[in-house]
């Protein structure tokens, strides 16, 4: 997963942020209800006290002590109600404690007893054991013509703690499960509001300079991601226009170029026709010629890239083997190396199909291997390489010659870059040749790639999309 | 031979008629496409060269009304573009051949006469250039008598050379004809073939007949003039 993604942060926010809330949430109705329950049993207690104070130990001077324990046990019953009752005298000697309750929540005889007298209503925590907290209310009473009395009224808060530790727990399991739930639907929805930026991104990915004319899908959504993609699509328009325009420029250039060297070169063949001209003037028309043969060839290069470029020149379109091909066309070159005395070796293997213009792509193979057999001295080796791996068609060639500085390594596709200007110009180049090869290789959907040591040898390394094995 | 030639670049056009005019062929020239199809359709030629980039009526227009009429006229294509649509399609239309400018003159001459002997010329199996013969059932090849081995690319290279003889041909035309490389790359493959071919045919003996033509090509035979 990609924890950089967009959908992955918002959706750790999002969850973050929730269960922040619930966790706040959480703390607040635990609070509130912590509170409410002890003012709840506070109330309770304070009125039982109340009643034991203005109903039975008023009457205490009339109808005596005894009566009082008796209609305390009766009426409230602390026993089975779980409650705790002291009656305290002014001396503090005790009038009634009640019994141990049945659900044994507490040891009545645990209470510490009262160290001095006190004069206000109070509640206080009696911590009997550690499991064990008394909630305890104590009230000051004065019997009519019977002196002063505390009454003492409590309750374990075990049921307070039940309570609370049940909302505990249900917001400890609450808390994941709803963040849990949260990260998935969120995780989905924006999965799904995020694959519109998907597809823009695909589409995005084709489009190069070969088809500035595509564009990218726009939903109609009136959403911030339909403006990016009209937004892109203008700007791929304007690319598509200065591209056509520089193309178009090239195309008229090189074509307004035509015109004059078909005239200069007809001309200077007429003259060298001429059978009374000195040798030196024949000489002199011969070397014109060339250099206008030489201005020739970089024009309809200049032409043959500007139209690979805009993605014209890919009008034959044949399903050929370029295992074949590539071993018919060194065959046609081995002459060459021989000449230089070169090893030249072709290993390719057969039915490795390739869709696409034969003729152009039998121009890289020429242009690679005479590149090759150019720049390794004699005595050298060149191979070459076909084979299918990993759904591409690999055109390999390899040498063990001069090598290209590495400084010159990335410049060597660009058009007119020359590694050694004086050498390649004796040798005729323009500095074009990898420049057609690597458009044409573009045009095919392919790629090239060079590596090289040197003063150890190049690698020029062709990967063509693979049409499918050819049955025959 | 009658040629008619629609071009309207005029200095083109000039190096073209003086070219043919030395080969003896007559040639009429028209400077726009309407000049050029009302010409073609008076008079009848054996040959019209048609340049595609006209004022007025277009090349492609010219072509179209020429064919309707169902001439069969050939027809050689030039043209400064060289897009493979173009190609295609003037050949669809009906073109039968087409160069690319710049084109060495040479070449120009050896495509007229290519579609001027169309069909007609029955191509003889012994050709001879002084004591050097080719046997074309046989691919046999003797100079002065004596049996000369040569490889498949130099055979097939000599005897394009021979059935050209005393024409220069272009490398252009060359690795077109003898290579199917329909391009024109800075190899030299073509001058290491001839080279070779030489020092078989040409090294052990006194008269050389393979010739370089500075800045055009190669020719073989005869040896006044370029």
């Amino acid at each position: 997963m990609n924890t950089h993604s967009i959908r992955f942060r918002l959706t750790v926010w999002n969850a973050g942020l929730l269960a922040g809330l619930i966790v706040l949430f959480g703390v607040a109705v635990y609070l509130g209800l912590s509170h409410y329950l002890e003012w709840t049993l506070r109330e309770t207690l304070s009125q039982q006290a109340k009643q034991i104070g203005e109903t039975w130990l008023g009457e205490v001077g009339v109808s005596g002590e005894s009566y009082v324990s008796e209609e305390i046990n009766e009426h409230l019953s602390p026993k089975v109600n779980g409650r705790f009752v002291r009656v305290t005298r002014a001396d503090g000697s005790v009038l009634f404690l009640s019994d141990e309750p049945e659900n044994k929540r507490f040891d009545p005889t645990r209470v510490p007893p009262l160290k001095a007298q006190i004069s206000q209503a109070s509640l206080r925590k009696e911590h009997l054991t550690q499991a064990s907290v008394l909630m305890i209310f104590a009230l000051p009473f004065n019997a009519k013509n019977a002196g002063k009395y505390v009454i003492e009224v409590g309750a374990s808060n075990h049921e307070i703690e039940r309570v609370l530790h049940g909302l505990l727990l249900a917001i400890g399991i609450s808390l994941p499960a709803i963040v849990a739930i949260a990260i998935a639907g969120g995780y989905l929805l924006m999965r799904r509001a995020l694959k519109p930026v998907d597809e823009i991104t695909q589409s995005a990915e084709r489009i190069s300079s070969r088809n500035l004319s595509e564009r990218l899908p726009v939903a109609q959504t009136g959403d911030e991601l339909e403006r990016l993609s009209v937004g892109l699509n203008r700007m791929i328009t304007r690319l598509d226009e200065s591209f056509q325009h520089i193309n178009r420029f090239s195309a008229d250039a090189s074509h307004e170029l035509r015109t004059p060297l078909t005239i200069l070169r007809g001309e200077l063949e007429a003259a060298a026709q001429q059978s009374q001209i000195t040798p030196e003037l024949r000489e002199t028309l011969g070397s014109a010629l060339e250099e206008t043969e030489r201005l020739s060839r970089i024009v309809e290069s200049l032409m043959a890239i500007s139209r690979l470029d805009a993605g014209e020149a890919r009008v034959e379109h044949t399903h050929f083997d370029l295992g074949e091909l590539t071993s018919s066309t060194t065959e046609q070159m081995r002459l060459l190396a021989e000449d230089k005395d070169i090893a030249l070796y072709c290993e390719a293997d057969e039915r490795v199909g390739v869709e696409g213009d034969r003729a152009r792509l039998k121009q890289v193979i020429v242009n690679l291997v005479d590149n090759a057999i150019k720049y390794t001295p004699p005595g050298g080796l060149v191979g070459v390489k076909v084979f299918a791996t990993n759904g591409r068609a690999l055109l390999e060639v390899i040498d063990n010659g001069v090598g290209i500085p590495g400084e010159a390594l990335p410049h060597i596709f660009e058009r007119f870059y020359r590694v050694d200007k004086a050498r390649s110009r004796e040798m005729g180049g323009a500095g074009l040749g990898l420049s057609i090869t690597k458009a044409i290789v573009t045009a095919h959907g392919g790629q090239v790639r060079a590596e090289s040591v040197e003063g150890r040898g190049s690698q020029f390394l062709v990967d063509l999309p693979i049409a499918g094995k050819l049955s025959n | 031979m009658r040629l008619l030639l629609i071009e309207d670049e005029e200095k083109v056009a000039r190096f073209i008629v003086k070219g043919l005019t030395a080969e003896r062929y007559a040639v009429d020239v028209a400077s726009d496409g309407d000049k050029g199809l009302e010409l073609a359709q008076t008079y009848s030629y054996d040959l019209i060269i048609l340049d595609l980039m006209l004022p007025g009526m277009s090349g492609t227009e010219v072509l179209r009304h020429v064919r309707r009429r169902n001439e069969r006229v050939p027809v050689l294509v030039l043209t400064a573009r060289d897009a493979l649509t173009d190609k295609v399609q003037h050949f669809e239309i009906g073109a039968d051949d087409y160069l690319t400018k710049p084109f060495a003159f040479a070449e120009l001459l050896v495509r007229v006469k290519a579609l001027l002997r169309r069909g007609a010329v029955s191509r003889a199996n012994i050709l001879r250039v002084a004591d050097l013969e080719i046997d074309r059932l046989s691919q046999q090849v003797r100079r002065g008598g004596q049996k000369v081995e040569l490889t498949g690319k130099e055979y097939a290279l000599l005897e394009y050379l021979m059935t050209n003889a005393g024409r220069v041909l272009s490398r252009t035309m060359i690795i077109e004809h003898v290579w199917d490389l329909s391009f024109d790359g800075a190899t030299n493959i073509i001058d290491v073939y001839v080279r070779h071919l030489r020092n078989k045919i040409d090294e052990p003996f006194e008269r050389k007949l393979i010739r370089t033509v500075r800045g055009v090509g190669y020719t073989i035979g005869r040896e006044e003039g370029l």
